[in-house]
């Protein structure tokens, strides 16, 4: 298992090493002059000749690309051309926003999402089941621009219940939460209901009434652990995809994370702040995948078994 | 089902019964205004933008600014009490007020002006343009000279700056933000001058406290400042990306200040001119919006299609339908609001009729003439619907336009090369002279290449360069209509559309907000007075 573990980590490790350089030569390659943009529209050709010179924008690509990665492993991603600070920083100081919306929203899809799953799939076709599968579906058509407008305009505006932006306190974080974890909400309930419901069918499920065990007991213990293998999946890159970045969220919202961070460092094309974002959105993906592999072995004793063996 | 609609019912009368509670916004407490910006600052040094100037502007002094006095916009002295020129016009003669020091106590000398010119130029990023026109400028910014040769100090309090080439709008120049004063000795010891509030320090009426990007800034009132004593003690300056949602914090009691240029024009009409109307100031962005042709382009290079172009477009139709009239016609190149402007120039009349003629005179049938209008795509709403109309009246004379979206820095890169077709773009004034615009734009052959003009007329150029030298300023005055004429009326090197203005919306807590001169989304913090 511990084979396992590392292999799957040096993995993860090559194919961060492997978007690194994508990143890199797609910067490289697209049209538009980082230098210009950063020194704005007085610069001369002379000065932006001089600050190409001494970022090392002039060295051949792949001693700047080494140049890169040694400066990245010591954790200098270098200073982002439009903010003037360091990208770590930047990085630093957006993240936990980032990080605290990304939990947030993950957490209410999975517990409005599992909860309401479940209760329409126990409940087939009752009033409930409607209502449940109605809101999931409301979920996962409206846009989350116009999830967070609404209920920033309720909530916030109207009812002056909560913040209508900024990051104020931890009341702050329930709106652009539940705006962006709707449509994951909707998309767990979903998948919970219809695994369920086949799940429910099965002969293991009638055996185990059949031993005796109780409706909660049976649904617990036999139905919904086999339906949580889809759900982990679906869960762990919903969780990899909100950390990565949830631009239209947080512009809504004005909360300083990721997303905006790399908006911004794609409007300047600034280079570092760019790249930084990108390697550290790509670890996080990364470790998503990683983290439900890992959760299979948990959850499903066959996986385990041939992953030993 | 009963019991449905009864749990329902209660429901709504709950959600009906908390919606009827009232407002109840924050109080920021006395003496503090808060407002909201769309895009975050990218520095607080003036030698690295040419955009960000709300710090610049408040956190330090320049040796004159440019204030409204009468309704017009004057130079006037800021760190300097008193000046003289030479005849020749090259030298000028400095008093610094006396007594000013910087926020944190340092005394500000004459060494400190000359340190802040000697900066500008040897940074070499953006601003140079006025440290340039000192005499040994281009021996700092080759490293050949560490001092400018031009700036002799006599004591703390005088010196003169002798100047290349005569200037008449050299005072003006001074005022703008990136000439602001920095202290030598704070410098020498500063790691993060315009990244770090700690060490940005100035003479201004405002200390910078607090920058936590994309989030807010903040800034308080300079206690040693030598001016008199502003009614906003503290600004506090939110990074709100979202329109929308800076219209619902204004209305919400949150912000005190509101720059409605961010807003739909169609809101600001609907919403907010008819509820506030008592309460929306607006003043000229004084500057011009145009189109811009590249002479270099294998059908612009013909003037007849360049004038076909001004005659094609319906400016005072874009002007009132995508700006619901918030924007004047401009027929020059010297904008409304700034001296020199010559109110008398006829421009181009809309004739689609005389434009469909120009173009079969110059041999060019339906469709035959094409190029690709360049759209910025950080460019907004109002400036995108300017594009389509520019795009939609040269279909309709016959000249094939397509709006080609670039991302901002392709955009940069393509006008900078000289190689773009046509593009529609804002100049804003940085200060009250019209070489700020004329030079900029037809000053020299590099001057409109990289703008995409790659204006021909090299004698032209010369003589808008000889232009800042002439000292009388009704001589100056002429030369520049002789120009406007020459370049607009004979050659159609560009095409001035209209001057905007700028419209923001006052909360209960303000009493009074004098705008920038110039219509900058930054504005001075002393212009305004709280209730």
């Amino acid at each position: 298992m511990l084979n396992h573990v590392l292999r799957r980590f040096f993995q993860a490790f090559l194919v961060l090493i492997l978007v690194a350089l994508l990143i890199f030569l797609m910067l490289r390659v697209v049209p538009g002059n980082p230098i210009a943009t950063m020194m704005g529209e007085h610069a001369n050709a002379a000065a932006i000749e001089r600050m190409t010179s001494e970022l090392g924008l002039d060295q051949p690509i792949p001693v700047q690309f080494f140049r890169y990665i040694l400066n990245a492993l010591r954790g200098d991603f270098g200073t982002s051309y439009s903010m003037g600070k360091p990208v770590d920083r930047l990085i630093r100081t957006a993240f936990p926003n980032t990080l605290i919306l990304a939990l947030c929203a993950a957490l209410f899809a999975w517990v409005v999402g599992i909860v309401c799953g479940t209760i329409s799939a126990v409940r087939k076709n009752s009033v409930l089941d409607r209502l449940f599968m109605g809101f999931s579906l409301l979920g996962v058509s409206v846009p989350v621009f116009m999830a967070a407008m609404i209920l920033q305009y309720v909530f916030a505006y109207h009812l002056h219940w909560l913040d209508i932006s900024g990051v104020k306190s931890w009341k702050s974080f329930i709106l652009p939460a539940v705006a962006l974890g709707w449509n994951s909400a909707g998309s767990i309930s979903r998948l919970v209901r219809s695994t369920l419901l086949e799940i429910l069918q099965a002969d293991y499920i009638d055996t185990a009434r059949a031993k005796g065990r109780g409706q909660a007991g049976v649904l617990i213990f036999h139905a919904m652990r086999n339906a949580m293998l889809p759900v982990v999946t679906m869960m762990a890159l919903q969780l990899s995809s909100l950390l990565s970045g949830a631009v239209i969220t947080e512009s809504i919202f004005a909360v300083n994370g990721i997303g905006r961070l790399a908006v911004q460092a794609i409007e300047g094309r600034d280079i570092p702040l760019l790249q930084g974002t990108a390697l550290f959105s790509t670890a996080l993906v990364i470790l998503g995948n990683l983290t439900a592999d890992l959760l299979y072995g948990v959850l499903d004793p066959r996986i385990r078994k041939e992953v030993v063996r | 089902m009963k019991q449905m609609k009864k749990t329902f019912a209660l429901l709504l009368s709950m959600i009906l019964a908390l919606a009827m509670v009232p407002a109840l916004a924050d109080d920021p407490g006395e003496g503090v205004l808060r407002t909201a910006v769309l895009y975050d600052i990218s520095t607080m040094d003036v030698t690295k933008t040419t955009d960000d100037y709300m710090i610049p502007m408040n956190v330090f002094d320049r040796l004159f600014e440019t204030r409204m006095i009468d309704g017009t916009s004057q130079a006037v002295g800021s760190l300097c009490a008193d000046f003289s020129v030479s005849e020749d016009g090259l030298t000028y003669n400095f008093v610094l007020r006396e007594g000013v020091v910087f926020s944190n106590g340092s005394p500000l000398t004459a060494s400190d002006v000359q340190y802040s010119f000697e900066r500008l130029l040897k940074e070499n990023r953006s601003n140079t343009d006025v440290a340039l026109e000192v005499a040994g400028a281009e021996a700092v910014v080759n490293g050949e000279s560490d001092s400018l040769a031009g700036f002799a100090i006599a004591d703390d309090t005088h010196f003169s700056i002798t100047l290349s080439v005569p200037n008449a709008g050299f005072i003006a120049e001074l005022s703008a933000p990136f000439m602001s004063i920095v202290d030598a000795e704070t410098m020498a010891e500063a790691k993060q001058f315009g990244a770090d509030p700690a060490d940005t320090i100035g003479s201004g009426p405002y200390i910078i406290t607090e920058w936590v990007s994309n989030d807010h800034y903040t800034l308080v009132y300079n206690p040693l400042y030598w001016g008199a004593e502003p009614s906003v003690k503290k600004l506090i300056v939110s990074v709100i990306p979202d329109a929308g949602t800076q219209d619902l914090m204004f209305r919400n009691g949150e912000l005190d200040i509101i720059d409605l240029q961010g807003l739909d024009s169609a809101i600001v009409e609907s919403a907010y001119k008819p509820v506030w109307p008592e309460k929306i100031v607006s003043t000229p962005k004084v500057g011009l919006t145009y189109l811009a042709v590249n002479s270099g382009n294998e059908f612009l290079s013909d003037v007849r299609v360049r004038k076909a172009i001004g005659m094609a477009l319906d400016v005072e139709s874009i002007i009132s339908g995508i700006y619901y009239d918030n924007a004047v016609r401009e027929n020059g190149i010297i904008p409304t609001g700034i001296w020199g402007h010559n109110d008398a120039l006829s421009g181009f009349e809309f004739d689609p009729d005389g434009a469909r003629a120009l173009l079969s005179q110059a041999g060019y049938k339906d469709g035959d003439v094409h190029f690709v209008l360049a759209l910025d795509n950080t460019a907004g709403s109002n400036v995108r619907l300017v594009y389509e109309a520019v795009s939609m009246y040269l279909e309709a004379v016959g000249i094939r336009a397509e709006v080609r979206s670039y991302d901002h820095s392709s955009w940069l890169d393509l006008r900078n090369s000289g190689a773009m077709d046509a593009f529609v773009a804002r100049w804003g004034m940085d200060y009250n002279d019209p070489a700020n615009i004329m030079y900029t734009f037809f000053g020299s052959p590099a001057n409109t290449a990289v703008r995409s003009l790659n204006y021909p007329d090299t004698e032209v150029m010369e003589r808008v360069s000889a232009a800042r030298a002439i000292v009388d300023d009704g001589e100056r005055e002429a030369e520049y209509r002789a120009l406007e004429q020459k370049i607009i009326g004979e050659d159609a090197a560009w095409i001035p559309m209209f001057e905007e203005l700028h419209l923001y919306c006052l909360g209960d807590r303000v009493a009074s907000f004098t705008p920038h001169w110039a219509g900058f989304s930054d504005f001075y913090i002393i212009d305004v007075v709280l209730k």
